[in-house]
């Protein structure tokens, strides 16, 4: 079963259609199989609400970062398929740089003192 | 560019785009369920716990949908089909509420209308901002300056000559009160000038019809649209037409455009005349050469004015020429009604903002009955933003019926207000045009007015305690904290309504001390007639024996009691400073003191009563001996202690104080001298009548022009000069009557809607108390605690801003009063008084109902 609530990480603003990119990238996906990856790849740490998980989607593709075409999925069923678009990969490479310089100068600031808590 | 192109694209298709992704979800769902299944739920259970983790799908929908609708366009026109619908659900509440803000908003736009034409509008003519109006100003000893604003055609020719000045520059002259007739039969009173041939040609102003004068044409006339629609039928018949002015005949050949009527702001030409031998005197209006500025013009004109014109000025000994902007008209009056017009903004302002806590308000009660709707509403998922942005919408609906028939309630309060101002014509100034600047003022202040109102029950609605709401059988209660700024409203409408009642004192009783002012003289049935010597082309020599002519003929008519002549008017201002030197009269410096120059019979005609000694006798007339006729002020000022008229100095008599050139004259030493047996000029005749005023009129004007058929201008009672004397107060205390009635009425609205409300919410626990044998008066009384305590919250607060306001607008309104100051006390314990008998009577109908509660219906009630 899921995590407690208690141990969930708020997602950040923002990092949702990165997270969607980068599930993405290995193939085409539907956006429930999109949620379980990102709940599953993260430990089920993060948890994906549908409410701005489709509205997310729709943006994407709206940027054109994404395509969407309808396709069955393993079970028969008529499920919308999303696929990472060129111009998708691109915003993917930069938007990852920069949260890898975001993160690395959060660890750095927040890097524990010598002695914090023991 | 793609993504506005897929924008597009989606746009088009937004219906299966919605369905797509409600397809989608529900793939999602069935999934989720499927998953949840296979976890080891039951199929009802799973189903349950994926709709759960799912979510609202109104929600996702919602924030799904701006990608492929322009939202904000669309939202809008959805809050408005739903403003629309739920307005016109509510037919009482919409009506009381587009009332009051029509009143509010009419009340501003018909003042805005007035301050536009007076203040703030430009001529509609050619270049309007290069027109400068030439004046003169000899400096005459001790620093006194007398404009002198009109000039003889010489002049008005050398000043076109210099064409490296001025471009153009045109002349007028208003003439005073002339007899029109048309076809026989005269006209009611129209404000006439004469003006140069190239009046209208050089201002740019083209008929609308026929053509403009030229050099050649002769007693040719142009007529105003407004008299043209009214008097000639607005067809083209009118050309050719002739009318007779002051017996002499001019033909029409052209209709000036609408809403030209000259460059005197107060009085709207109708009429303007061109003839050659007529006027003998112009006003000079002048357009700037290019490149040349006003200053420049002056300083250029400097040298001529003090060649040609210093040595008339006795005793001046320096010359000013003055270049003033006339392209927003001329006003003698600007300056004075400018204050006056900034006190009437201020108070129109706080109309508004009554209107306004007043709508505002009610809008709380409203809402307050629509609690449950919004609950609902906001549980399906409507975000606070959105039931916010919808209420602002339903405000800005309200505002726009506001804005509409506040525009026709500007026009009729406009026309009312100048139909009870005791003036011959009504100036442009006063007339409501719905034109792109009123229109445009009004909408700007509904919106505004939209935003005050709407804003506070907007977000106090929507701050919807969701669960409370719904279960609540009660739809009718407000939430504390609502009812507590509808309570705030209420207050701030007593206190501006007290704020309004204080200014309507002021300027009401100012109004009220004028008309009592004991001017020292009855004013009843007391003619004066305006005749000018200069125009009849009598020189000095002629004027005399035309005068003795004039006053024998007039004498003569049936019904004239007495006649006499003098130099200039009485009560219009037209003031002059006289000087002698007497023995044993101490005049300080260059120091000079009101005067006037009369005829035989002026006291007894006037009814000035003699204090001592005696008036002009006929032996005074035929003589050049100097005789003076001085008041009491005069000999109280200059002869303390001693009689003047005993040391045998010239001065023949003293007479009692009177006003003499205008009701809100001081008291000040007056000197008569008698008119010169041989007068340059004379250009009054004071007339007084046994009854009938209106029986001798014309008589006396046949009796005018039989002396001379230009002689005779214009005839008026003195009763009408003294009401064109204080026009502007009456202007004002009537504006200031008006809106302090309309605060009065929206607060006591507003004090009502309190009394009824709170009595409504406690009808149960009131008719317990009298089930239990309260007397009906405490239950009353106890009924009304709250509404008193709001009205003396606003009572309170309202009188201390009033006495703030007083004591900071004290210097500025200072001069628009009269008998009493700005920080009258009793002026303030006065509006108390008015607003708590208005409040009382408002509570009158709720307390009714409290005493007529029947316990047993009372109790059941929820």
């Amino acid at each position: 079963m899921a995590r407690t609530d208690a141990s969930r990480v708020e997602l950040l603003r923002g990092t949702l259609d990165l997270l969607i990119l980068r599930t993405l990238l290995p193939g085409p996906s539907h956006g429930h199989a999109i949620a379980r990856h990102i709940q599953r790849t993260s430990e089920d740490l993060l948890q994906v609400e549908t409410g701005s998980l489709y509205p997310a989607l729709y943006r994407l593709e709206a940027r054109g970062w994404v395509a969407a075409s309808w396709a069955r999925s393993d079970k028969g069923k008529r499920a919308r398929y999303y696929r990472i678009t060129a111009q998708g990969r691109r915003q993917l490479i930069t938007e990852r740089s920069k949260w890898d310089a975001f993160a690395r100068a959060m660890g750095l600031l927040l890097k524990p003192l010598d002695g914090e808590g023991r | 560019m793609t993504s506005l192109l897929r924008k597009v694209a989606w746009w088009l298709r937004r219906r299966r785009k919605e369905d797509q992704l409600l397809e989608e979800l529900q793939f999602h769902l069935d999934e989720e369920t499927e998953e949840r299944r296979a976890a080891g739920l039951t199929e009802e259970q799973a189903r349950r716990a994926a709709r759960r983790d799912l979510g609202s799908v109104p929600r996702v929908l919602e924030e799904t949908r701006p990608l492929w609708t322009w939202s904000a366009l669309e939202q809008l026109a959805q809050d408005s089909r739903y403003a629309a619908r739920m307005l016109w659900k509510a037919p009482v509440f919409t009506i009381v509420v587009s009332l009051s803000l029509a009143l509010g908003i009419g009340a501003s736009t018909g003042l805005f209308s007035f301050v536009d034409a007076l203040l703030l509008r430009s001529l509609p003519i050619h270049e309007p901002e290069r027109l400068v109006q030439i004046r003169v100003v000899p400096v005459l000893p001790g620093g006194l300056k007398k404009p002198m604003e009109t000039f003889e055609r010489r002049v008005f020719d050398d000043v076109r000559g210099r064409s490296d000045v001025f471009a153009a520059a045109v002349g007028f002259w208003p003439v005073d009160r002339p007899l029109i007739t048309i076809d026989g039969a005269p006209e009611p009173d129209r404000e006439v000038q004469f003006i140069s041939a190239n009046f209208f040609r050089d201002l740019g102003v083209a008929p609308i019809l026929g053509r403009p004068p030229e050099a050649a044409d002769d007693d040719v006339a142009i007529v105003s649209a407004r008299w043209w629609r009214s008097r000639f039928g607005g067809d083209g018949s009118v050309l050719g037409r002739s009318l007779d002015v002051n017996g002499r005949l001019f033909s029409i050949i052209g209709v000036a455009p609408p809403r030209f009527h000259g460059f005197r702001v107060e009085y709207s030409a109708d009429l303007w005349l061109v003839s050659n031998s007529q006027p003998i005197a112009l006003g000079l209006i002048a357009r700037l050469a290019p490149g040349v500025t006003a200053t420049q013009a002056s300083g250029a004109m400097d040298g001529y004015f003090r060649q040609h014109l210093l040595p008339r000025f006795k005793g001046a000994e320096q010359i000013e020429t003055e270049a003033l902007p006339a392209g927003r008209g001329l006003s003698n009056l600007r300056d004075q009604y400018r204050p006056a017009l900034l006190a009437l903004l201020a108070l129109v302002l706080v109309v508004l903002l009554t209107t306004c806590s007043n709508v505002g308000n009610l809008l709380m009660l409203r809402n307050a009955v629509r609690a449950r709707e919004l609950a609902v509403r906001a549980a399906l998922g409507a975000g606070r933003h959105r039931l916010a942005m919808q209420c602002l919408v339903e405000s800005t609906f309200l505002a726009a019926i506001g804005c509409a028939l506040g525009l026709a309630f500007a026009r009729w309060g406009v026309s009312v207000v100048a139909g009870m101002l005791p003036l011959p014509a009504v100036p442009d100034s006063l007339t409501f045009y719905t034109d792109a600047r009123t229109v445009g003022f009004a909408i700007v202040v509904s919106l505004i007015a939209a935003l005050l109102f709407g804003l506070a029950p907007a977000w106090r609605a929507t701050d919807v305690d969701l669960a409370g709401s719904l279960r609540t059988s009660q739809s009718g209660t407000q939430p504390r904290r609502a009812r507590r700024m509808g309570r705030a409203l209420v207050a701030c409408q007593v206190a501006f309504c007290v704020v309004l009642l204080v200014a309507a004192g002021l300027f009401g009783r100012t109004l009220r001390n004028l008309s009592q002012v004991d001017i020292g003289y009855s004013t009843d049935r007391l003619l004066q007639v305006s005749i000018d010597t200069r125009i009849a082309g009598y020189q000095k020599g002629q004027v005399g024996p035309a005068v003795r002519l004039l006053l024998d003929r007039v004498s003569a008519i049936p019904g004239v009691r007495s006649v006499t002549s003098l130099r200039n008017a009485v009560m219009r201002h037209s003031g002059t400073s006289v000087a002698v030197n007497l023995p044993g009269l101490q005049r300080r410096g260059d120091e000079m003191w009101e005067g006037a120059h009369v005829g035989p019979s002026f006291f007894e005609t006037m009814g000035i009563d003699l204090v001592r000694g005696r008036t002009f006798n006929a032996q005074d007339f035929a003589s050049d001996r100097p005789a003076y006729v001085i008041n009491e002020a005069f000999a109280r000022h200059y002869f303390p202690g001693e009689d003047p008229v005993a040391r045998e100095i010239g001065i023949v008599g003293i007479v009692e104080d009177v006003r003499f050139h205008g009701v809100r004259e001081e008291i000040v030493p007056f000197m008569y001298q008698k008119l010169p047996t041989e007068p340059d000029r004379v250009n009054t005749l004071l007339v007084r009548v046994e009854s009938d005023a209106r029986a001798v009129v014309p008589q006396i004007r046949e009796a005018v022009l039989g002396v001379h058929p230009r002689l005779f201008t214009g005839i008026r009672s003195l009763g009408e000069d003294i009401d064109r004397d204080i026009v502007l107060e009456r202007m004002v205390a009537l504006i200031s009557g008006f809106f302090s009635g309309l605060g009065l009425l929206l607060a006591s609205i507003g004090i009502f809607g309190v009394a009824s409300y709170t009595i409504a919410l406690r009808t149960r626990e009131l008719a317990i108390r009298l089930a239990l044998g309260a007397g009906r008066w405490s239950v009353v009384r106890e009924s009304l605690r709250d509404t008193m305590v709001v009205f003396g919250l606003g009572l309170a607060a309202g009188t201390a801003a009033a006495v703030a306001v007083v004591r900071i607008g004290a210097s500025l309104v200072a001069d628009l009063l009269f008998g009493l100051t700005a920080t009258d006390a009793a002026n303030i314990t006065g509006a108390a008084a008015v607003m708590v008998a208005v409040a009382a009577a408002a509570c009158v109908l709720p307390a009714h109902r409290v005493t007529t509660v029947d316990p047993l219906v009372g109790i059941r009630e929820p």
